[in-house]
Order: structure tokens, then C-alpha cells, then sequence
């Protein structure tokens, strides 16, 4: 049996037949729950973040233009979802950086992290990255993305793509091994 | 750990492969690339330990377990998709006929809109004949609380049978309607004058049949016993005019024993019909 695609599905929506959004979330509410809960290492705030994002598809179906992939917009909706999320945060990246920056500060902050699993060692080194460095690792490593796609979302090239990338994964290992 | 400022002092060929080792630890490098790696590392323990880190890291992102989002969310997102879909105008949905956007209603929207757009649905097939429904929504006395809403919607009402008369349903539209009909509704309501009309005046026993029914859902409405006690003199159809009798004894309407009782004599009626009605009588008295 063939089964409608992303696209027809969105279209569908768009045209106000809303019952059609229920497989689109059927189908990405596994995958946004992991990348929201990755990029907030938080259930709680990942779920309302996934929450919203299909209230957003709701809003503003109107805006989608078939011929774009449904993964993409949904994702960068995704995206736009956590970055208005993290404006309200208390802790804005700039201070983790400053951080990073000074390796005693760093690995006072660590010194928790090495006593737990290898699981929670990574997802506290990724908590520990930038934003921006931890979205593009997760959209690369956990949700699947390839670097032309993750640079038609950030808006610059594949090839500066796949150089973010690469400083992220450094400066992922260095929070890990020190 | 790795000492990072030793190995910044190694041969240019590190600093030229660094970039490299990630996707080489990846197995993602074009042929010629792995190559060129694999050859340096041998002579490299630095690099080596990298490429081991790499590994590693990338071993702990696919180790990473599948996160199942809480059953809740799907509950949540149901709610939010059910409010979405009341914020559509009536008209927006693709299944029904297009229709005319209903008057502001008086009543709790929900109610309302439901009952008001049945109305419409009605109307725009026909189900009705358009002389009696009019005489009758014109005439009837409306309750004091409720004198506007029924009046607009009688004259909606009214302007959409002049326009339907055109289009006939066929009888399993007119049922699968009648079946449809709002199973509570506020006095004045003209739902059960529309169905009292079919009935009295569809052509289609099925469907006089399911109008009785619907009828029985609106008992609450205090046309309705009546109403069914002054059909059963009228209806001709057995099946119809056991439906009735049923009906009428669940209601428990005494009212209903005269007319079951000339029904049980009358000599063009079944035996069925006219057991069914004396069983009637017993069970009412």
C-alpha cells in the first residue's frame, strides 16, 4: 500500500484539511522530540518545544510551498522554536563560551560529568557546547541531515557547513576528553 | 590526554591531515584521503590518539538510545489540532457542500453551530418541501428567552429552500441527514419542526422511518410526543407505524393510548401492525 508522501500530506493541511497534519506528526514526533530534547536536555521543555512547533505548522501552513521538503521547513521551524525558547533562558551562550575559553573554569564545570555514564557524558558535553555548535552536531549526528541541507537552513554553503561542523565535533572533543 | 601544544610542534603533515581525522574516524573520506591518512598515522601517535577520540565520540553518538517523546504528547497535540479545526469557517471544511456561514448564534457556539449548519445541510438538499416548513417555523410561538436566534435562522432557512428546491437528494442522502440531526437542542430550535415535516411529508418510508428516530433523541423538546402521537393516524408504512408505537411506549406518553387503540382496529393495517398496537395500550394503561 502506498502511503502519502511528507509533501501531499502538508499540502493537504495547507488546504485546511487538518486532519492530514495527524500522520505528518505520527511520523516526526519521535525525531523532533530527540532533536528538542538533545538541544535542551530537558523532557519537560522538549515536549512543550515539539508542542509548538505543530502549533506553528498549524499557523502558518499557509506559507508552505510544496515543492520545498516538509523535513526541512518542519525542522527549521524546529530550530526557530528553540532559538525563541532560548532568548528566555537566564543563561544566554555567551557566558558558556567564556567559559570554554578558560580550561580551569572548564574543568571545574566538568568535574561532575566524569563520574557519569558514557550516555549522560555526552549529552552533558554537548550541554556544555554553544548553541549554534550543538544544533549542527545533533542535525548532523542524531537527526541525519547531510551538509547541503544543514547549509540551506543556516543559510550559508555546504562547504562552510561541513567547516562549522568539524569545529564543533573539536570543540566536542575537547569537553569530552579533558 | 592528548597533549594538544606537542603536537602543534609535529611535521606540517599533521596540521595538513587535522582537518581530516574526524571523517577519516567517520570512514567518510574519498578513497585517495583515507588513503593518505592511513599512511601518516604509523608514524603519528598524536593523530592516532585523535583518530581514537573521534571514534569514540562518534561510537557515543550512535550509542545514544531512540528518545520516545511522553504519550502525552500525542493527547496535547489532538487537543490543539480539534481547536484548530473549530477556528475553520463552516464553509472551509472540503467534505460538505458549500454552504452559507451560519448567523452569530445566541447559544454556546458548539451547540449552536452544529445545530445551524444541519439546518443548512438540510435545506440546501431538499429534505424538506418548502411550503409547510415555512408555515410552520412562521407560526410557531417562540419561547420568550430565545425570539431572535430562531427568527434569523427561519428566514436563512427560508431563502435557502427557495434556493433548493432544484437539487433532490437521493433517499439514502436524506437518511444518512436525518440521521446526522443534533441529538440535544434549545427550545425554539427549528431542527425538530424540520424533522416533524419529514416525518409527515417525505416519500421515502427509510427515511420517515429515521426521521421518526431522531425525533426520540430530541424527546426533550415538548413537540415531540405529540407530534409522534398525531403521525401514527397518518403513516401507512408497517415498518413506520411499528417504529412509532415503539417509540411512543418508551416515552410512556398516555396521551398516545387513543391513537393506539383506533390504530389496533383499523382494518387497512397489518395484524402486525395492530398486534404491535394493542401490546401498545396494554403497556401504557
Amino acid at each position: 500500500m502506498h502511503s502519502p508522501s511528507d509533501e501531499t500530506l502538508m499540502a493537504q493541511v495547507r488546504d485546511n484539511d487538518l486532519d492530514q497534519l495527524t500522520p505528518l506528526f505520527e511520523r516526526y514526533q519521535g525525531p523532533l522530540f530527540g532533536f528538542l530534547l538533545r538541544l535542551t536536555n530537558d523532557r519537560d521543555t522538549a515536549q512543550d518545544l515539539v508542542q509548538n512547533v505543530f502549533l506553528r505548522v498549524l499557523k502558518y501552513r499557509a506559507s508552505y510551498q510544496p515543492t520545498q521538503p516538509f523535513r526541512a521547513w518542519v525542522y527549521q521551524l524546529a530550530r526557530h522554536v528553540h532559538a525563541d525558547h532560548w532568548q528566555k533562558q537566564p543563561v544566554p551562550a555567551g557566558d558558556l563560551e567564556a567559559a570554554e575559553r578558560t580550561p580551569t573554569l572548564r574543568r571545574a564545570a566538568l568535574a561532575g560529568v566524569a563520574a557519569s555514564s558514557d550516555g549522560e557524558h555526552l549529552q552533558d558535553a554537548l550541554a556544555l557546547l554553544p548553541a549554534a555548535q550543538r544544533e549542527i552536531l545533533v542535525l548532523h549526528r542524531f537527526q541525519g541531515f547531510d551538509y547541503a541541507e544543514i547549509g540551506e537552513m543556516l543559510g550559508c554553503s555546504e562547504g562552510t557547513a561541513r567547516v562549522k561542523a568539524h569545529r564543533a565535533l573539536e570543540a566536542l572533543r575537547k569537553i569530552y576528553f579533558s | 590526554m592528548l597533549d594538544d601544544k606537542n603536537h602543534l610542534l609535529n611535521p606540517p603533515e599533521c596540521a595538513a591531515l587535522e582537518p581530516l581525522l574526524a571523517d577519516y574516524a567517520a570512514r567518510a573520506l574519498p578513497p585517495a584521503s583515507m588513503a593518505q591518512v592511513a599512511a601518516h598515522l604509523p608514524q603519528c601517535p598524536n593523530c592516532q590518539a585523535r583518530v581514537a577520540q573521534y571514534a569514540t565520540l562518534l561510537d557515543a553518538f550512535d550509542a545514544e538510545p531512540l528518545a520516545l517523546p511522553p504519550l502525552a504528547l500525542r493527547d496535547n497535540f489532538l487537543a490543539m489540532l480539534n481547536a484548530e479545526k473549530a477556528l475553520l469557517p463552516a464553509t472551509a471544511t472540503p467534505a460538505t457542500p458549500s454552504i452559507e456561514k451560519p448567523p452569530v448564534p445566541m447559544y454556546p457556539p458548539a451547540a449552536t453551530s452544529n445545530t445551524a449548519l444541519w439546518l443548512r445541510i438540510a435545506a440546501s438538499v431538499a429534505l424538506l418541501a418548502v411550503g409547510t416548513v415555512l408555515g410552520l417555523l412562521l407560526n410557531r410561538p417562540a419561547a420568550p428567552v430565545v425570539a431572535t436566534a430562531p427568527a434569523k435562522e427561519a428566514q436563512t432557512l427560508a431563502a435557502q429552500l427557495t434556493a433548493a428546491t432544484q437539487q433532490p437528494a437521493t433517499a439514502s442522502q436524506r437518511i444518512q441527514l436525518v440521521s446526522d440531526a443534533p441529538g440535544s437542542t434549545r427550545p425554539g430550535d427549528p431542527t425538530v419542526l424540520v424533522l416533524l415535516n419529514t416525518l409527515n411529508a417525505d416519500p421515502n418510508p427509510n427515511v420517515r422511518l429515521a426521521a421518526a428516530e431522531a425525533l426520540y433523541r430530541l424527546r426533550a423538546d415538548s413537540l415531540v410526543g405529540p407530534a409522534l402521537i398525531q403521525a401514527l393516524p397518518v403513516q401507512t408504512d408497517p415498518n413506520v407505524q411499528i417504529t412509532l408505537i415503539e417509540l411512543l411506549v418508551k416515552l410512556r406518553d398516555k396521551q398516545a393510548v387513543p391513537q393506539l387503540r383506533r390504530l389496533s382496529q383499523r382494518t387497512d393495517a397489518l395484524p402486525a401492525v395492530r398486534d404491535q398496537a394493542r401490546q401498545g395500550v396494554s403497556l401504557l394503561i
